[in-house]
């Protein structure tokens, strides 16, 4: 038989299972960056502390490391894995692909992981228990230890966009994966930022400081910090556009909601603002002020920058070998990999896919619109939801009274053939392309509702047969003894 | 089921495969997937235990339990960071040799996963909240406030537990995963069901946390009396709670363990009445017949060494696991991990190793010295010349490693 590497399909109809994975990635994204660039802020402030002598400086990483201990090392440390659970449901090739080759590399980061966690206690819970030079050395430990989880964590991301070195399709290799241009782009790049979101989120903490003095010194601190990386990530951002590949720019630039730059510049612009304000008038800097800003960089800034990275990679999902359908559509002689789309073009994607009930491997008339839809949640939903919301909804891409002969013009022409760029190569048999266009035609007409209603039919209509059949059997099998007699 | 609907289950599990291999031997892989869920298993137990004994010390007037309740919390905040950053590592390793059943069993149970997250993360800022309540009141013995926020936190801890076991326990059932995905003709890709789970196994590990505990407040007893300030009537009262916990709770997780094996699914075999089968049980037992015997009086060595030997039963039980899963897996669905395709690559391998064993050993050598040290000692603690140099020698291995890290990638990507 002609199986491939294909699971079962999680379908959420409201947002989607693509949104799903991204709200969960966005959301680490701000508490693991904040919490890497506060851990090496602390290492700075830790290390000013014992040379000058001063408790103040002290006791702030104290309350900034406690503030992070509860909101971004407990919800970071949850949603890292969990990122890990969302692409695992949402993408299991996707993520297979990324463990396989860098499960050594995800290892060592989890040693680093631990150090950190372990570290971040003892920053917290020992100011005033030892003193300031063995917590300079316990902050120094800890910072560079976040630092090395994020270079870490970085090359793997790359790897998701673009192999570092194109000889990795022929060689293979770790090394050849992982380190690229993209790579040290995007490690520069998310420094930068990372100190920006230390900075907006560190201004909770400052606003609590009744010192005026010190409060004045701390704003100022992280008022530097903040315009400094904010003009360095914004350069650095040009800089990657220019490390990813030509087919990711075509899809930024046909495919990305029109709302995408300027939010980014908005952002960008008024993060560097609100830095200007609070250096001016450290007064101005209260927590909802600086809780604003840390949902507005969350909701305008790392939102759309996260999903564009997602919607860039189509039609790949991994290494520009993995489609975001979960097919492998590339060959990669230096991992022993085979192209998938052969064997899906040779049986159909139905005999392919490893989960196909018995009931659905050949296209009938009792399960047309059964197997239309599973061909469309195993090839589609990953990108389009074949509901009314969710994310790029299938109804939107046809109009209304489309009809069943132009919608397999459609599936035929550019979906088994790979004509749209930024999709992947779906082959068909032809009795698949018939099924999929009833069902596309079906949703698009009557919406889920109707889909559901034909499916129960169907399955109806199948139980009956072979409750008729059973019967028929059992007839028969009373009938012959008496013939044999 | 017969030998084709078997071969079927196999050709399957085969073909979920991911193409790009292993970087190494698989047998490394379901070792050190075996050490660490060991490891993970043993914080989880801790923090279930102690967040339980916080509890009943919240709700007990008697002010040694409102005392220990307030120092367990301690121990069960630290347990939960613990116990999620080395849970990673297993669940790492699962996905590297058991990807068929690992990524099967989570899709098919996809909403659960999500919720997994969330509710995990709910209760963890339930204990911090208890915490947050109570944590300034220098007299540990006033009744709490916001006692329901350790109810509510730990009520959530057993549901993510309970997940992760329905998830785990998938993985050994692939000749149900077609009709876990299409029910009564329908397929169903919401993922909003948890198909599969044993009340005995479930039983078992969770109990597992009262001998645990016990472990725990041996330790506690032990480290806090050498301290100045040591209250001995307090502390002496613990550890002999700690060790009717030991004696107690092992006898209890060893009948759950029984009930367990008596309700293996049929694929198991003949798994309870193998080696692997008793010695799981067994070492449970043992942990009360060692306490009976090593931890009478005083034990000033062995009272340290309680919460190691709870981590060797661990790890006895994590092997019996193991060998639990490959028996269903491999003898009677003939999936076998060792023979998954192996693309070596000895850079990465090595750096792991090397990473673990120099990185790790030092820092956390550092770290816990510190920590151990600064935990006796009441006051500012200064390091002696030779802990300040552990640590001036954990920062340059530290910066060596990044420097390697750089240098390397600089080097292959100027090739």
């Amino acid at each position: 038989m002609d199986l491939i590497s294909l699971y079962p399909t999680w379908y959420e109809p409201a947002v989607g299972s693509g949104w799903v994975v991204a709200l969960i990635a966005t959301f680490h994204v701000l508490a693991s960056h904040t919490s890497v660039g506060a851990a090496l802020l602390f290492a700075y402030l830790s290390h000013k502390a014992y040379r000058e002598d001063r408790d103040d400086l002290l006791d702030f990483v104290k309350k900034y490391g406690l503030f992070l201990l509860v909101f971004t090392y407990v919800a970071g440390s949850i949603t890292g894995p969990g990122i890990w659970y969302s692409t695992t449901v949402a993408s299991p090739n996707g993520i297979g692909a990324l463990i396989h080759s860098f499960v050594w590399k995800w290892a060592t980061e989890w040693v680093f992981f631990v150090i950190e966690v372990v570290g971040v206690y003892m920053i917290v819970y020992l100011v005033g228990r030892v003193d300031k030079k063995t917590h300079m050395k316990i902050s120094v430990i800890f910072g560079i230890a976040s630092l090395a989880t994020m270079v870490i964590i970085v090359g793997i991301l790359s790897f998701m966009m673009v192999p570092g070195k194109e000889i990795w399709f022929e060689e293979g290799g770790y090394l050849n994966g992982f380190y690229g241009t993209n790579t040290f782009i995007q490690t520069g790049m998310r420094m930068a930022f990372m100190f920006t979101m230390t900075a907006v989120v560190g201004g909770i903490v400052v606003a609590g400081i009744k010192d005026v003095a010190f409060k004045k010194e701390m704003a100022r601190k992280l008022g530097w910090l903040g315009i400094i990386s904010t003009l360095i990530g914004a350069a650095m951002l040009q800089w990657y556009l220019t490390s990813v590949p030509d087919q990711a720019l075509l899809v930024m630039e046909n495919r990305l909601p029109d709302y995408f730059v300027p939010s980014i510049v908005a952002v960008l612009a008024g993060t560097l603002a609100y830095f200007i304000i609070t250096m001016l008038q450290p007064k101005t800097l209260v927590a909802g002020f600086a809780g604003f800003m840390t949902i507005t960089i969350l909701v305008a800034g790392l939102w759309p920058e996260e999903t564009a990275r997602e919607s860039m990679r189509k039609p790949w999902v991994a290494g520009q070998y993995v489609y975001s359908n979960q097919v492998i559509g590339r060959d990669v002689p230096g991992m022993d990999i085979k192209s998938q789309l052969p064997t899906i073009e040779k049986v159909g994607i139905l005999k392919a896919h490893p989960f196909t009930p018995d009931e659905l491997k050949e296209v009938n008339d009792s399960n047309l619109i059964q197997t239309g839809e599973y061909i469309a949640m195993v090839y589609c939903s990953n990108c389009h939801s074949p509901s009314e919301t969710g994310i790029r909804p299938l109804h939107r891409y046809f109009p209304d009274g489309v009809t069943q002969a132009r919608m397999e013009k459609y599936v035929k022409g550019a979906l088994t053939t790979g004509n749209i760029a930024y999709m992947p190569k779906m082959p068909m048999l032809d009795s698949e392309v018939k099924a999929l266009s009833a069902f596309l035609v079906m949703n698009n007409e009557g919406g889920q509702p109707a889909v559901v209603a034909a499916i129960k039919q169907e399955v109806d209509a199948r139980n009956r047969a072979l409750a008729e059949k059973q019967a028929q059997d059992k007839v028969a099998s009373l009938t012959l003894p008496q013939e044999v007699k | 089921m017969d030998a084709s609907q078997v071969s079927q289950v196999t050709e399957m599990m085969y073909a979920l495969r991911n193409p790009a291999g292993v970087p190494t031997y698989p047998i490394i892989f379901i070792g050190l997937g075996v050490l660490t869920f060991a490891l993970h298993i043993l914080f989880v137990q801790l923090m279930l235990g102690t967040s339980a004994i916080t509890l009943y010390g919240a709700f007990n007037s008697n002010p040694y339990w409102r005392r220990l309740g307030a120092a367990m919390l301690e121990i069960s905040k630290v347990s939960v960071s613990v116990a999620i950053v080395i849970g990673v590592a297993p669940l790492l390793f699962v996905q590297v040799i058991y990807d068929p059943h690992w990524y099967t069993s989570n899709v098919l149970s996809a909403k659960w996963v999500i919720a997994f997250i969330f509710i995990l993360i709910l209760a963890y800022w339930a204990m911090y909240f208890y915490y947050f309540q109570n944590g300034k009141n220098a007299d540990k013995t006033v009744t709490p406030k916001s006692r329901w926020s350790m109810i509510v936190s730990l009520a959530l801890m057993l549901v993510v537990g309970f997940i992760m076991h329905s998830l785990t326990t998938q993985i050994l059932h692939p000749e149900l995963w077609k009709e876990w995905y299409m029910q009564d003709g329908v397929l169903d890709y919401s993922g909003s069901q948890l198909h599969a789970y044993n009340p005995w196994r479930f039983a078992f590990f969770i109990s597992m946390a009262i001998p645990v505990a016990g472990g725990m407040l041996v330790t506690y007893r032990r480290f806090k009396s050498v301290r100045e300030d040591a209250d001995h009537d307090y502390l002496n009262w613990a550890a002999d709670l700690g060790k009717k916990w030991i004696k107690v709770g092992s006898v209890i997780s060893a009948a759950l363990y029984v009930g367990w094996m008596m309700n293996l699914p049929e694929t198991a075999g003949d798994f309870a009445t193998s080696f692997w089968g008793y010695a799981g049980g067994i070492a449970v037992i043992f942990y009360a017949l060692w306490a009976m015997i090593r931890l009478k009086g005083e034990a000033r060595f062995c009272s340290y060494m309680a919460l190691p030997m709870a981590l060797v039963i661990g790890l006895i039980v994590a092997i019996s696991r193991e060998m639990l899963r490959y028996g269903i897996l491999n003898d009677f669905f003939h999936y076998d991990f060792m023979d998954y395709k192996v693309v070596m690559d000895w850079y990465s391998t090595g750096l792991f190793f090397l990473t673990f064993a120099i990185v790790g050993g030092s820092v956390l050598a550092y770290f816990l010295t510190i920590a151990w040290k600064t935990g006796q000692t009441v006051g500012v603690y200064t390091p002696s010349a030779a802990v300040d140099k552990m640590g001036t020698v954990a920062i340059w291995i530290m910066v060596l490693w990044m420097i390697q890290f750089f240098v390397i990638g600089f080097w292959i990507w100027a090739k």
